[in-house]
This record gives C-alpha cells, sequence and structure tokens, in this order.
C-alpha cells in the first residue's frame, strides 16, 4: 500500500501535475537524503535527535514508573502523590514550552525535559493500574506459599502488570516523538526537527518532506519495537502469543 | 528449612491440633468453640451446609485468615490447593512448582514432583495449555513438593469433570500415602469424602457436630454395604432426605 502511494506520488511528480514548490517527487526526495547523508548532517541529526528521545524516555519511563509503583503499593502514596500527578498531567505540555525554553535554554535539558513529562504519565498511570488488577488470588496463593514481600512483588505483581505496563511503553513511545517534534521545531540548533525549521526558511520543501518521511519511519520503528518487546515478554499469554490461538 | 519446633509438633505424628477456636463476622458467629485433632498421614473430610464455616476453618488453619480465640497447633507447615488451580500464567509448570523453593535445589525437586504426578513431559509448557485437571495435577504438585506436615484441599476437584475427578482421587490418595501429611479436605461431594477419606466430620453450627471412621473397603468399593449406609447417613444430615434420591 505504501508502495502504491509513492507510485502515484511520483508518476504525479514527474508529469508535472504536482508543482515541486508544493510536493516535490519521491525520487527528488530520495536524492536529497542522499545528498545531506554525504554531508554528514542527516545521520548526526538523525543521531542527536534519538538520543534525546531516548535519554527522554529513560528518565521520564523511571520516574513514571517509580511513582506508578509506589502509587500501586501504598494507598498513603496515592494520598499523597496521585491527586498532584494528575493536577501536572491535565496540563498540556505545549503551555509549559515558554517556560521550558526560560528555564533550560535551547540546550538538550530543555528537550530531555519535555520528552520526559509527556512519557512519564502514560508508564505511571498504566503502572498504577496495572498493579491493581493483579488477581488477588495469586496474591493470597503467595502468602499461603510463604513468598517474602519482595518475592511476591517480583513473582506475582510486576508480572501480572507487565501486559498494562507495555500497554503504557507504546503509548509512551509515541508521545516521546510527539514532544520531541514540537520541542526540536521551537528551539534548537541540531535534530531533525531543527532540519525542518532549517529547510523551511529556504522553502526547501524536499527537506521537509524528508523529516516528514524520517518521523513516520521511526514511529513504525518504535510501534516494532513496542511489539517485540509484548511478544517477547507476554509469551505466556494467549493474546501476545505468536502463531498460537489460545 | 527451619530448625524451630513448636511444642507440639515434636508430638510425633500430630499434623495440626485445634483448640476451641472462634471467628466472628460481625454479629455472626461461623466458628464456636471447635476442637479438631488431624494425625500425620490422616485424611479427613470435612462436609457441612454451604456457610457453615468449612472454608472459613481452612482459611484459618492455613493462616490466611486472623482468629478471634482459640489455638491453632502446629499447622505452621501447611500446604494448600484451592478449588481453582491458581497457577501463575507467565511462570512454567516447572518454575510454578518450584514458586518460592530456593532457585538452585528448586527445579530438581519440582521435577520429581511432576514426575510424580504424571506430568513429567510438560515441565516448560505454559499453564494456559494445560487441562483443567492437567493444572490441578500441578498445583497438588507444588504443595507437595513443599512437604507439608498438612494439606488443606479447598473443594479442589469440583471444577473437573466426572471422570477426571474420579482419576484424581486415585492419585491423591497414593500421594498422601506416599508423602503422609494430614489432610483436611473440605468437599460438598458425599461421595468424594467416602472415597477419599479416614474420617468425616460434619460441621454445623460451627463446631464438628458429628465424625464417622471410613474403613478402607468402604473407601474402594461404591458398593460395600458401609460405604451405601454412611452416604445415606451423611446425606440426611446434611439436610437430603435419602428416600426422596432413591424415588428421584
Amino acid at each position: 500500500m505504501p508502495a502504491l502511494v509513492l507510485a502515484v506520488w511520483e508518476i504525479l511528480a514527474r508529469a508535472g501535475l504536482l508543482s515541486p514548490q508544493v510536493l516535490p517527487a519521491p525520487s527528488k526526495v530520495g536524492a536529497t537524503a542522499w545528498g545531506l547523508i554525504g554531508q554528514g548532517r542527516l545521520l548526526s541529526d538523525m543521531g542527536t535527535s534519538l538520543l534525546r528521545a531516548a535519554t527522554g524516555f529513560a528518565i521520564g519511563g523511571s520516574i513514571g514508573f517509580s511513582l506508578g509503583t509506589a502509587v500501586g503499593f501504598s494507598r498513603l502514596a496515592e494520598a499523597l502523590l496521585d491527586r498532584s500527578i494528575q493536577m501536572v498531567r491535565s496540563i498540556p505540555f505545549l503551555a509549559v514550552l515558554p517556560l521550558v525554553i526560560v528555564w533550560f535554554g535551547v540546550d538538550e535539558g530543555g528537550k530531555i525535559f519535555l520528552v520526559s513529562l509527556g512519557v512519564m504519565f502514560p508508564i505511571y498511570i498504566n503502572t498504577v493500574l496495572g498493579i491493581r488488577q493483579v488477581d488477588p488470588k495469586l496474591l493470597e496463593l503467595g502468602r499461603v506459599i510463604g513468598l517474602s514481600n519482595w518475592q511476591l512483588i517480583r513473582r506475582i505483581v510486576l508480572p501480572g502488570a507487565l501486559p498494562s505496563i507495555l500497554a503504557g511503553v507504546r503509548y509512551a513511545l509515541a508521545v516521546a516523538w510527539l514532544a520531541l517534534v514540537v520541542a526540536e521545531t521551537i528551539a534548537t540548533s541540531s535534530g531533525i526537527g531543527f532540519l525542518a525549521m532549517d529547510a523551511r526558511e529556504f522553502l526547501r520543501t524536499d527537506v521537509i518532506v524528508l523529516t516528514i518521511l524520517i518521523y513516520a519511519a521511526i514511529g513504525v520503528l518504535s510501534d516494532a519495537i513496542a511489539r517485540l518487546l509484548e511478544r517477547r515478554l507476554l509469551a505466556w499469554h494467549a493474546n501476545y502469543a505468536t502463531g498460537g490461538r489460545r | 528449612m527451619s530448625t524451630v519446633l513448636d511444642a507440639d509438633s515434636r508430638d510425633e505424628g500430630l499434623a495440626v491440633e485445634v483448640r476451641s477456636l472462634r471467628r466472628r463476622y460481625g454479629e455472626r458467629t461461623v466458628i464456636d468453640g471447635l476442637d479438631l485433632r488431624i494425625r500425620r498421614g490422616e485424611f479427613v473430610a470435612l462436609l457441612g451446609e454451604s456457610g457453615c464455616g468449612k472454608t472459613t476453618l481452612l482459611r484459618a488453619l492455613a493462616g490466611l485468615d486472623a482468629v478471634d480465640g482459640g489455638q491453632i497447633i502446629g499447622a505452621s507447615k501447611a500446604a494448600v490447593v484451592f478449588q481453582e488451580h491458581r497457577l501463575l500464567p507467565w511462570d512454567s509448570v516447572w518454575r510454578n512448582v518450584a514458586l518460592g523453593l530456593d532457585d538452585r535445589a528448586g527445579r530438581p525437586l519440582a521435577l520429581a514432583a511432576l514426575a510424580e504426578v504424571g506430568l513429567g513431559d510438560r515441565l516448560d509448557d505454559w499453564p494456559r495449555n494445560l487441562s483443567g485437571g492437567q493444572a490441578q495435577r500441578v498445583a497438588l504438585a507444588r504443595a507437595l513438593v513443599r512437604e507439608p506436615g498438612l494439606l488443606l484441599l479447598d473443594e479442589p476437584f469440583a471444577a473437573l469433570d466426572a471422570l477426571t475427578r474420579i482419576r484424581m482421587h486415585g492419585l491423591v490418595k497414593q500421594l498422601v500415602a506416599r508423602h503422609r501429611p494430614g489432610v483436611l479436605l473440605v468437599t460438598h461431594d458425599v461421595d468424594e469424602a467416602v472415597a477419599l477419606a479416614d474420617r468425616v466430620l460434619v460441621m454445623r453450627n460451627g463446631v464438628v457436630a458429628n465424625e464417622y471412621p471410613v474403613s478402607a473397603e468402604a473407601n474402594t468399593h461404591r458398593a460395600h454395604p458401609e460405604a451405601v449406609a454412611l452416604r445415606e447417613q451423611l446425606l440426611s444430615e446434611l439436610g437430603v432426605d435419602a428416600s426422596a434420591l432413591a424415588v428421584g
């Protein structure tokens, strides 16, 4: 299907029906990509963006998971934390962008902060939910067998919460990219978003289209990673097992 | 392994002793001064109408619920098989059996226990690939691998089909004879109680109202006069008129 779209697009562009200013032909975009790789810019910009996304994901994911675990287990932590977390969550993160620029300038810190902020909440919410959904009968069994609290968590609670946590990871991966696009197009001097903004100045539609395609490709890739994680870690689960139906 | 023995588990052969146990839920007294002794190797079945406190007693013995009075002595090494298998779906069959055991020693023990219940070839399967009877056999292996002094069975065969249930009866009987824990089987099924138990208790008003010894012959031969008479007696104790059954 994507190949068909590409073919039609190329034909329309070649026939002159699409002005190169509006939408350049795929072959032109490809040539641009090749040129940028040759200059050494494309790969380094991609590397910068990936590193930002990964760092932000790791930080936001860890914080979300830790908070989620605390709130999932302890009523006290829930009473103390949950309300505030939900309040912060309801702030659209575009609204904090000016503040982030003031705090962090156009450095890496601000972008990583935004990505972390975006990633934190889906992971937090799904971790809490997953822990709450663990079958109390299995916990009871663990107690009869004499598992320690730590063993209960490691052998029963976390595996039981994992499907929900991974759903959060998958959603968070998408949010990470969204946050990064926003951050990179507003205040930056490197990365895929910067490439796009720079191209806009010079009306380089081919570069802009290229960056959009890169974002799409990375989205597909991160989804594939999430699926792979699910298949690996949830092989025991009938709904995720490969090939096997029930 | 714990080396601490409390006073009565040193008393050879006693699996558990319960003295004037009391348990209330709000205003309602469910267990009202109940006494019970089970020896090692003894198979005791506990019958009673729904809500008479059978399961409450079992949960108290398992240490799952607090009690409001009385003493439970020697039940510290108890294992439970529930009505549902309660296998962890994310662990393979052998890991389920080895749950809570020392990592190094767990696997060989689990393998031996699974071989004993006839599932030595399913070690690495996921629980979801097991039938109901197989899953319950794994649950049995998980209970026995700990060599419990007291084995608590909470209607473990109720959800199985009739043929599987009969096979499970044979297996349990055999395993208990080999490992010799004291067994308390909570059940609704009079046939099951007569087929398995050395002693059948009837619980009513929060105490053991009656108890009947069962001979080995009555265990194995359904049509043995003692078995027939005992079934009728137990049914009438539970409020079912046996003559009405004969007509129906």
